[in-house]
């Protein structure tokens, strides 16, 4: 049995349904159900899981799925390609469920013998991310369901690893193993206690109460590592990146010199040192992670260095000269004065926009911290009402959903309305072709030199600032159970927070 | 007898009143507050949402902009067939089953603390003032004014540092073990016991002082006046004196903060809960504040306002039993 911990929740509720992933039960979408193959963050690798193998077309326009044979739902019912068909034909009757947006290019999902053919409605290679990583519903069971998204699922059916719900109760629940599962199996059960916050799950963990959790411990050598050498951490920077956004409406923010001085007075090595414990590093100057090294243009240097002069240099030709005070003022002789932002209780968040005000400060920026309650910083950010706000970035197979973020002009929303990505609304005229062609080709090379222009374009243009690398939060305890992934073993993220690639933990994890 | 009926059908009529109020704010005030929670419910997937999905959820969850005096109909409609709507955070399961087990667990936990710091406090009051200067009166008040003044979560987050952390003594979260069913057996009546031992510990601790100084000090009033005097000539038994001439009238104005307290139990043990990870509805509602799940919210106070207002009748039913004058 493994003791796990991932959500924070004071009373566990018992819902099992993946298409409304806020309220499912952690395990739910990668777990109790599956999706048709699996993106390792830790590799780079597509590992196929429901299905066993994909084909493009030529023109990009059709996906095809060779469905696994052999895999039973945990009622012992055979798992089929119609499956998989009605899975994503309903989700076209309940846009609430389509939460990858996959109808906005698919044109129809048609299931064959042991085939799914997915037809698009124009060449559309990132297509392939939100297919694959959709959970799988048995069509026996949810054909009959009237308003999916009502329902809770209390006894799930799924192709999972863990599918029998053995206790459930407000404080604890435990998923036995599915007795048809189509691989071998070497724990009997995941067990979940009911932590309500991050101290109560740090106690647990140092206590060897949990076996598996995706936490953030500060100083974790000291106040975890060091009590038992069981006890394993391993935060890798392979996702997503910290940005500071600045938003492009606010003069004198929407000079794009003015931004790189920005990045060039920040001490990053200092920044990373103060607010993250020393678990990340400084981000390069292309905002890709470790993860996405393969794609990166190593050529590209300079301006995420500190370097403090450049940056009041660059401030001063922008013509915001320093008055009287030592603080700059803007072009037309008015004062200036810039607001940073991060929710209020996110700690090392709001440790790293102070250290960043400082910085400012150092070239002669008035900037202020302020913070919010999460759900009032959320709206103002994605309404375009802030100056300075740190925030996170998209991610995906390849460095495009992030940069299609920072640079789609089609991605630009208005201030005023709220936006889920984009807050500091820039579009790149130059950069727009180039997501359309990544999109209309399967070519590993053509994609590779289109993302390298796009890199060169993120750094000429300067849409936002990158700070560094997010880490990805995960602890074992190898007293009762082995075969997490470490950084000596690296075939998966450690992080149960990495869905659905927990699931390549799950399966390979043994009991001592 | 009848004018007490009088009085306590006025007062009824009163918390009618009240209620009726409570609804109304209940549906204003989550409206009047900034921030969408879908937006917040959305901020969970950091990006890996399409706006026609959030257009879709939004239908789903109900949260499209419709008029105010459209939401309010749909409200009190809904409310009188019993029903609190769906909750946001744990879409879409309804209020009231989030809140039934919270219910249950804050009552025991915060109730019985309220309940035995009451009891506790006033006979110790009683005491203190009844042996006016002796050693009880010397050392207890001071000290539980002391520990009263303590900030509460400070007091809480030491005594689980210390009983439940270093020695290990008391369980450091949840209301039983994780590893028992709940059932009317000994071992989980235990367990339940021990879990709660260390919250109610130190919820009666900060409470016990206030409660004992208003007993002592109403009671060192009470004990000079003409009637106990009378009933001192007249050589009753200094206990029956004790009891039935003084405390039971030094008793009144505590009864009436009793009323209170047990009123706010619902509400009043957040800070319990958060520290020793209870799973009443003080967490409840710090999750729906920090989700802007508003009915979950409105259910919560509606809850809260119902304890209160039924927690006041009970207390005017009992002050009519021991004053008399009401009575008249």
């Amino acid at each position: 049995m493994v003791v796990v911990a991932q959500e924070q929740q004071a009373t566990w509720i018992r819902n099992f349904n993946p298409l409304v992933p806020t309220s499912a039960r952690w395990p739910t979408s990668a777990g109790v159900y599956e999706p048709l193959y699996i993106f390792n963050e830790a590799t780079g690798e597509w590992v196929p899981w429901l299905a066993t193998d994909s084909s493009w077309s030529e023109d990009a326009t059709e996906l095809r799925f060779e469905i696994r044979q052999g895999v039973r739902w945990s009622d012992g019912q055979p798992f089929t390609a119609e499956d998989v068909a009605f899975t994503f034909n309903m989700m076209k009757e309940v846009p609430g469920a389509d939460l990858g947006g996959v109808w906005g290019f698919l044109e129809s999902v048609v299931a064959g013998e042991t085939q799914v053919t997915f037809t698009f409605q124009r060449p559309y290679v990132s297509g392939l991310q939100a297919i694959s990583q959709q959970a799988i519903l048995p069509e026996h069971i949810w054909s009959s369901i009237e308003s999916p998204l009502l329902e809770q699922n209390p006894d799930p059916v799924g192709t999972g690893p863990f599918t029998e719900v053995s206790t459930f109760r407000g404080q604890v629940f435990q998923l036995d193993k599915n007795p048809y599962y189509w691989q071998e199996l070497e724990v009997e059960a995941l067990r979940f206690p009911a932590l309500s916050s991050n101290d109560q799950a740090s106690i647990a963990l140092i206590r060897g109460e949990l076996d598996w959790a995706g936490i953030f411990v500060p100083a974790v050598e000291r106040t975890y590592l060091a009590r038992d050498e069981n006890y394993q951490a391993w935060f890798p920077t392979q996702g997503g990146t910290i940005f500071l956004y600045a938003n492009t409406q606010v003069e004198p923010l929407d000079n794009p010199k003015v931004r790189e001085a920005l990045s060039l007075a920040i001490d990053r090595q200092r920044l990373v040192e103060v607010a993250m414990y020393n678990y990340t590093t400084p981000s390069r100057p292309t905002a890709l992670s470790d993860g996405y090294s393969d794609w990166e243009d190593s050529s590209l240097k300079g301006w995420t260095d500190f370097d403090a002069q450049r940056a009041g240099e660059l401030l001063d030709q922008a013509g915001l000269k320093k008055g009287k005070d030592g603080m700059r003022t803007l072009p037309d002789g008015s004062e200036l004065t810039l607001s940073i932002t991060s929710p209020a209780g996110w700690s090392d968040w709001v440790r790293a926009v102070q250290v960043i005000a400082g910085d400012l400060r150092n070239i002669g920026l008035d900037v202020q911290v302020k913070g919010y309650d999460f759900s009032a910083w959320y709206e103002r950010v994605g309404r375009g009402d802030f100056e300075l706000s740190l925030g996170w970035s998209e991610q995906g197979p390849s460095p495009v959903p992030m940069y299609k973020a920072l640079m789609d002009p089609s991605a630009v929303v208005k201030v005023g309305e709220p936006s889920f990505r984009n807050w500091h609304r820039y579009g790149s005229e130059k950069a727009a072709p180039l997501f359309a062609a990544f999109d209309a080709t399967p070519d590993p090379l053509e994609q590779a030199r289109i993302v390298n222009a796009l890199q060169q374009i993120f750094v000429d243009e300067v849409p936002a600032i990158p700070l560094f690398p997010a880490p990805a939060w995960g602890e074992a305890n190898h007293t009762h159970i082995t075969g997490f992934p470490s950084a000596q073993d690296p075939y998966a993220p450690l992080s149960p927070n990495a869905v659905p690639a927990c699931l390549l933990v799950m399966t390979r994890l043994e009991a001592k | 007898m009848k004018a007490a009926a009088g009085w306590l059908a006025r007062r009824l009529g009163f918390y009618v009143i009240a209620a009726i109020v409570a609804v109304v704010l209940n549906f204003l005030i989550p409206r009047l507050m900034p921030g969408d929670p879908a937006s917040v419910l959305f901020a969970r997937f950091q990006g890996d949402l399409d706006p026609e999905a959030i257009e879709g959820l939004r239908k789903t969850f109900g949260l499209q902009d419709a008029p105010l005096h459209e939401q309010f109909y749909s409200y009190i409609s809904a409310l009188a067939h019993g029903d609190l709507g769906l909750s946001v955070a744990y879409f879409p399961t309804p209020v009231s089953e989030v809140l039934g087990e919270g219910l249950m667990w804050t009552g025991l936990l915060a109730g019985g603390a309220v309940l035995i710091s009451f009891v506790l406090g006033s006979s110790l009051g009683a005491l203190a003032a009844w042996k006016k200067g002796g050693p009880l009166d010397t050392v207890l008040p001071p000290l539980l004014a002391f520990l009263g003044a303590f900030p509460y979560f400070w007091l809480a987050m030491l005594a689980a540092w210390v009983f439940g952390f270093q020695l290990d003594w008391f369980p450091l979260r949840h209301a039983y073990a994780d590893n028992l069913a709940p059932s009317f057996s000994w071992p989980f009546i235990q367990s339940v016991i021990s879990h709660a031992f260390l919250p109610a510990l130190t919820m009666v601790l900060v409470s016990l002082g206030g409660w004992l100084l208003a007993m002592r000090n109403t009671m060192i009033g009470v004990l000079g006046a003409e009637h106990v005097r009378y009933a001192q000539a007249r050589g009753l038994t200094p206990r029956r004196i004790l009891v039935h001439y003084a405390a039971r009238n030094a008793l009144l104005p505590n009864v009436a903060g009793f009323g209170m307290a047990l009123g706010f139990v619902l509400s009043g043990a957040l800070l319990t809960e958060v520290v020793f990870s209870y799973p009443g509805t003080g967490l409840l509602l710090l999750t729906a504040v920090r989700g802007q799940d508003y009915p979950l919210l409105q259910g919560l106070f509606l809850a809260i306002t119902f304890a209160v207002l039924s927690a006041n009748w009970l207390v005017d039913v009992v002050t009519v039993a021991l004053d008399p004058r009401t009575r008249t």
